[in-house]
């Protein structure tokens, strides 16, 4: 991706997932825009700069959200890097697949994170967690993914998007 | 070897970048968390949370004021009505507050002020599923500071976390750094109360205290940053171990945290 996309990512993300992503939530349950950004990237770009965006983006979310610093960073890279792969050998932007893919990229990092959470600090309810918040949180970012690659399903807007070098893949 | 090292820089690279997250992580396993970066990040979200959020807030309250007024003299009447209760029961109230100050007078106890506040609004709410910060629109400039409560008329929502001149950050109660000292209201039994993500969970507790579902917790003080008698949550499941000197309390917070607007900040 070019640097300008990084940097409006780097400004705007936690300000947009947190204000502007409360207004579409849904009893309290809103997409994770970050972690549909690192899949995309990943489809768009390959495992190693997506697997460098998934730390970055990660650690900017851990230090928004005052958590663990580095475990979305973790998390995020290796989101990043299986979707870069899949991107590269499996899946086009187009495919409805992604949505799929994505909520089961979601649904597995919040198993991980629950099961983190219960090692770190005990008494967590593992199970009420995931039925409550993880799945219809993996769910809504699904679709949140598929309409922001419909909407991206544009020749020139990619290619707006994307470094030189990646431009002839499009 | 060196021609492994430069056909595969890229991936030792990211691989050592891991590496050093999950030293980050152990670290703080051990020492708690970092929050060095915390303030520069809020000072960036902050600022772009007012602008996004700003049109949407500016429809919201024209449409409040000026567009929908459709019921507004039935909702007035009611109102009407519900203050000249609410007077009546002031009054009482205002009777059994002397009576209390006399009575308390009596005994030598210490003057309780009532804190002076804030109001604030929450403009923002972090992303992950285990959402335990949100950041309100006030900060020092406000009289604001690091560790001060923040509550709403149901009951405690959580503490401050970092503060700037315009914006703060609130951690929740449910945040598993949270920890605070509440009393069972029924039977004065005291205890600490840690956030568990969802719910949370009171520890400490004897094994043969008498603990019942729906308890309501309260603040015992006891911290010095919640006043006494705050309603904090509510026991939803009592877990005795026969291998425990203590028994574990779940309990359910007396605010929804999915649907806060406004909040008081008490300053000290």
């Amino acid at each position: 991706m070019k640097p300008r996309v990084y940097l409006i990512i780097f400004f705007l993300l936690i300000p947009v997932q947190a204000s502007l992503f409360e207004l579409i939530s849904l009893a309290g349950i809103k997409p994770d825009l970050g972690l549909a950004l690192v899949y995309i990237i990943g489809l768009l770009t390959g495992p190693a700069e997506a697997a460098l965006a998934g730390l970055g983006i990660g650690l900017l979310q851990d230090i928004g959200s005052a958590s663990v610093l580095g475990f979305s960073g973790i998390s995020r890279g290796l989101v990043g890097l299986f979707a870069g792969l899949l991107g590269q050998r499996v899946l086009n932007i187009s495919s409805p697949s992604n949505s799929l893919f994505l909520a089961a990229f979601c649904l597995l990092e919040g198993i991980v994170v629950t099961i983190f959470m219960q090692m770190l600090y005990g008494s967590v309810p593992i199970f009420s967690l995931i039925a409550g918040r993880v799945l219809p949180q993996a769910v809504y970012t699904g679709l949140l993914g598929l309409l922001l690659l419909q909407l991206m399903n544009n020749r020139e807007f990619i290619v707006s998007l994307t470094r030189r070098a990646l431009q002839k893949e499009f | 070897m060196p021609g492994f090292t430069a056909k595969h820089r890229k991936t030792i690279f990211i691989l050592l970048l891991f590496i050093l997250l999950f030293w980050l992580i152990t670290l703080q396993v051990k020492k708690g968390r970092f929050s060095f970066m915390e303030r520069p990040v809020l000072a960036v979200s902050g600022f772009f949370e007012r602008i996004i959020l700003w049109p949407f807030k500016t429809a919201v309250s024209v449409s409040t004021k000026y567009v929908l007024l459709v019921g507004t003299e039935q909702e007035n009447r009611k109102l009407a009505e519900e203050n000249e209760r609410l007077r009546l029961e002031t009054g009482i109230m205002s009777e059994l507050l002397l009576e209390n100050e006399r009575l308390r007078d009596l005994l030598n106890f210490k003057r309780q002020q009532p804190p002076s506040s804030v109001m604030v609004q929450v403009i923002g709410r972090d992303s992950s599923a285990f959402s335990t910060t949100v950041t309100i629109d006030k900060g020092s400039a406000s009289g604001i500071d690091k560790g001060m409560a923040v509550i709403t008329p149901a009951g405690v929502v959580g503490r401050v976390l970092a503060v700037l001149p315009g914006t703060s950050k609130v951690m929740l109660l449910t945040d598993p750094g949270s920890t605070l000292a509440v009393r069972v209201q029924r039977n004065r039994e005291e205890g600490l109360l840690e956030g568990k993500l969802k719910t949370c969970a009171l520890k400490y507790v004897s094994f043969y205290a008498d603990i019942q579902e729906g308890d309501l917790l309260v603040t015992s003080g006891l911290d010095g940053i919640y006043p006494k008698g705050l309603a904090v949550a509510s026991v939803i499941k009592v877990a005795k171990h026969e291998a425990s000197a203590f028994q574990t309390v779940y309990a359910e917070p007396a605010v929804r945290f999915s649907r806060l607007e406004e909040v008081l900040v008490l300053l000290k």
